[in-house]
């Protein structure tokens, strides 16, 4: 390429990038004008392929002859490349239009000498004649242009839009030459080749553009919907986390912090991984959880719990639910201890639960009035409800109640 | 003095855990992601990796199961503020040795990583309980006995851990050594590493929630 090109007028690269992708018929490698060669090397396919085609093509009614004598015509030589970069490069659309006269008038001079190829040739010449001025300078260029079609909005289309007019009169020419000659090929269906030739061209025309502004609306869509996701979100963590952030903040007492920040876990846990609601008692283990939530709330204390075989709860594991959170409620008020564990197995026919806290513990027998009554509370309840409970708990060591309901 | 390694996306609970942990420990190193942790641990072979569950590129799954691969004697103890049962199942079944909870208090932790370190498994009550849950009595076909039910004792081990108790307390209310217990949980650990049973992946799937 001529490199003293680039040191005056408006090559600018972008423009030179045009030219380098241009389509050029090859010097060395040619056996009538070296136009297979340069579409070969042009498109990146062997050069017998492109030879192949336009012999096939040839066959097909003398078809092949005509796209060839178009390519010939079209094409500058190799040699000329580095000139057509200092001439006015790329050929104005009036030379174009001009060869496209040129070219019809070659036609009409063929048929009236007689050479007609039928009436499908002459139509679909003009259509991918068209066509070919849409993509004419071939390659990356074109496509990228093609491309920037779907964007209006976008700048560099102006110059792209005459080549599409004149694409879209020729086609409109092809089909009304179709129409015309319409009494040959009647037996197929005129008015079908009519309305397919005329999607084909809107197709090849609006095709890209349409195609554009459906994708656009779908993004659009897909980020409403995710704004409107996060809109929800912020809410959330807003009137959840940061709330209990700035009461931490405002907190100087270490266990309230701990648990504050324990129950927003729960809540956050349960947000998150259970969209259904938060809200649910469906199960022994939701009841359990509820429960333990709400003596973490009113005695600072974590609460552990551990549920194994979860399963819906009917009226005596309610009853245990209930004795469950009396007795993590007396674990906390009373035991000094740092954490309250909670394990419940639900099998076939029972569910056991085990509330234990490794805190000061106490002695049965010599317990207070009033502790004694919450435990006979506990016993006295599970019983009514033919279940059981045991208090087990040294001094020292810490105390476990452990609650059955169901079958001895 | 055993070398630990950390791994954890988030540099706040790092430095945290760092201060606390570095008078008993000799800390080798540690990193705030993936490749760097794989790279970082490859280097310093260090006794115990403490690895987070839940961070960009991969995770701690990838973390375990890159290092396991060319450094089986590398233990690893899972961290993580999940509690859901398929980080756990899947952090195990890839090869780590323990899993707790990030909210477990610095007394513990060290101590479950002196365990991990003799050659131990930890399991939190959350843990035991998970796997309570998919060991339950209902046997597969084609169950392999072996590696597909709990013993009786591992059960109840197991019991005692989800209710809260310290392998020491399990000891001496089950009237057996501290040996012992650690015995039925490495081979509880082993079990959930190695077992088929097609329960263990249904039930993780089926409970989403915590």
């Amino acid at each position: 390429m001529n490199t003293t090109a680039e040191s005056n007028r408006d090559n600018t690269p972008d423009r030179l990038q045009i030219l380098r992708g241009r389509l050029t018929r090859s010097n060395d490698d040619r056996i009538i004008a070296g136009l297979a060669a340069g579409i070969g090397l042009r498109l990146g396919i062997p050069i017998v392929f492109a030879r192949a085609a336009i012999v096939a093509l040839t066959l097909a009614g003398g078809f092949g002859i005509i796209c060839y004598l178009v390519g010939w015509l079209t094409t500058p030589d190799e040699r000329e490349y580095g000139s057509m970069i200092e001439a006015d490069a790329p050929p104005s659309t009036a030379q174009k239009f001009g060869l496209a006269l040129i070219f019809y008038a070659l036609l009409v001079a063929l048929q009236a000498l007689g050479l007609w190829f039928g009436a499908i040739v002459w139509p679909a010449i003009l259509v991918i004649f068209g066509a070919a001025l849409i993509w004419d300078r071939a390659g990356v260029e074109s496509r990228r242009r093609l491309a920037r079609l779907a964007r209006p909005s976008d700048n560099g289309t102006r110059r792209s839009k005459t080549q599409i007019f004149f694409g879209a009169a020729l086609m409109v020419v092809g089909i009304v030459v179709v129409l015309a000659s319409l009494d040959t090929i009647q037996s197929l269906g005129p008015a079908a080749i009519a309305v397919l030739l005329t999607a084909a061209g809107f197709m090849l025309l609006f095709g890209p553009w349409i195609w554009g502004l459906v994708e656009e609306l779908t993004d659009e869509r897909r980020a409403r919907i995710r704004s409107e996701e996060r809109a929800d979100m912020a809410a959330h963590l807003h009137d959840s986390v940061l709330q209990t952030l700035a009461m931490i903040q405002r907190s100087d007492d270490p266990q309230r912090m701990t648990t504050l920040a324990r129950a927003q876990e729960r809540d956050l846990r349960a947000w998150l991984f259970d969209p259904a609601g938060a809200d649910k008692t469906g199960t022994v283990g939701d009841g359990i959880a509820a429960a333990a939530a709400k003596v973490e709330a009113s005695f600072d204390i974590p609460v552990e719990v551990v549920v194994v075989g979860d399963r819906p709860i009917d009226d005596a594991a309610d009853t245990l639910v209930a004795a469950a959170a009396e007795a993590m409620a007396n674990a906390a008020e009373h035991s000094g201890a740092r954490t309250i564990s909670v394990y419940v197995e639900c099998t076939e026919d029972a569910v056991d639960a085990w509330v234990t806290d490794q805190g000061s513990g106490f002695d049965l027998d010599a317990v207070s009035d009033d502790r004694k009554g919450i435990s006979e509370s506990i016993l006295a309840r599970m019983t009514r409800a033919g279940g059981e409970a045991n208090v087990d708990s040294t001094p020292g060591e810490g105390s476990e109640v452990h609650l059955r309901s169901g079958p001895r | 003095m055993t070398s630990i390694y950390l791994v954890d996306d988030h540099e706040l609970f790092l430095s945290g855990v760092r201060a606390e942990l570095s008078e008993r420990f000799d800390v080798a190193g540690w990193s705030t992601d993936v490749d760097a942790a794989v790279d970082g641990i490859r280097k310093s072979r260090p006794d115990v990796v403490l690895v987070d569950v839940h961070m960009p590129g991969g995770g701690g799954l990838s973390v375990v199961g890159n290092i396991h691969e060319t450094n089986p004697d590398v233990r690893f103890l899972a961290l993580s503020v999940s509690d859901a049962p398929e980080d756990v199942i899947a952090m195990i079944r890839a090869g780590a040795r323990g899993y707790v909870t990030k909210s477990i208090d610095p007394e513990a932790l060290a101590d479950a990583i002196e365990r991990i370190a003799a050659g131990d498994a930890v399991f939190s009550p959350k843990l035991a309980g998970f796997v309570l849950d998919a060991f339950s009595d209902t046997v597969p076909i084609e169950a392999d006995p072996e590696l597909d039910q709990l013993t009786p004792r591992e059960r109840e081990v197991l019991r005692q851990i989800a209710r809260g108790y310290a392998y020491k307390q399990v000891a001496t209310r089950l009237s057996i050594s501290v040996k012992t217990v650690e015995t039925h949980v490495s081979a509880v650990l082993r079990k959930l590493q190695l077992s088929n049973r097609h329960e263990l992946a249904r039930w993780a799937s089926e409970r989403r929630i915590v």
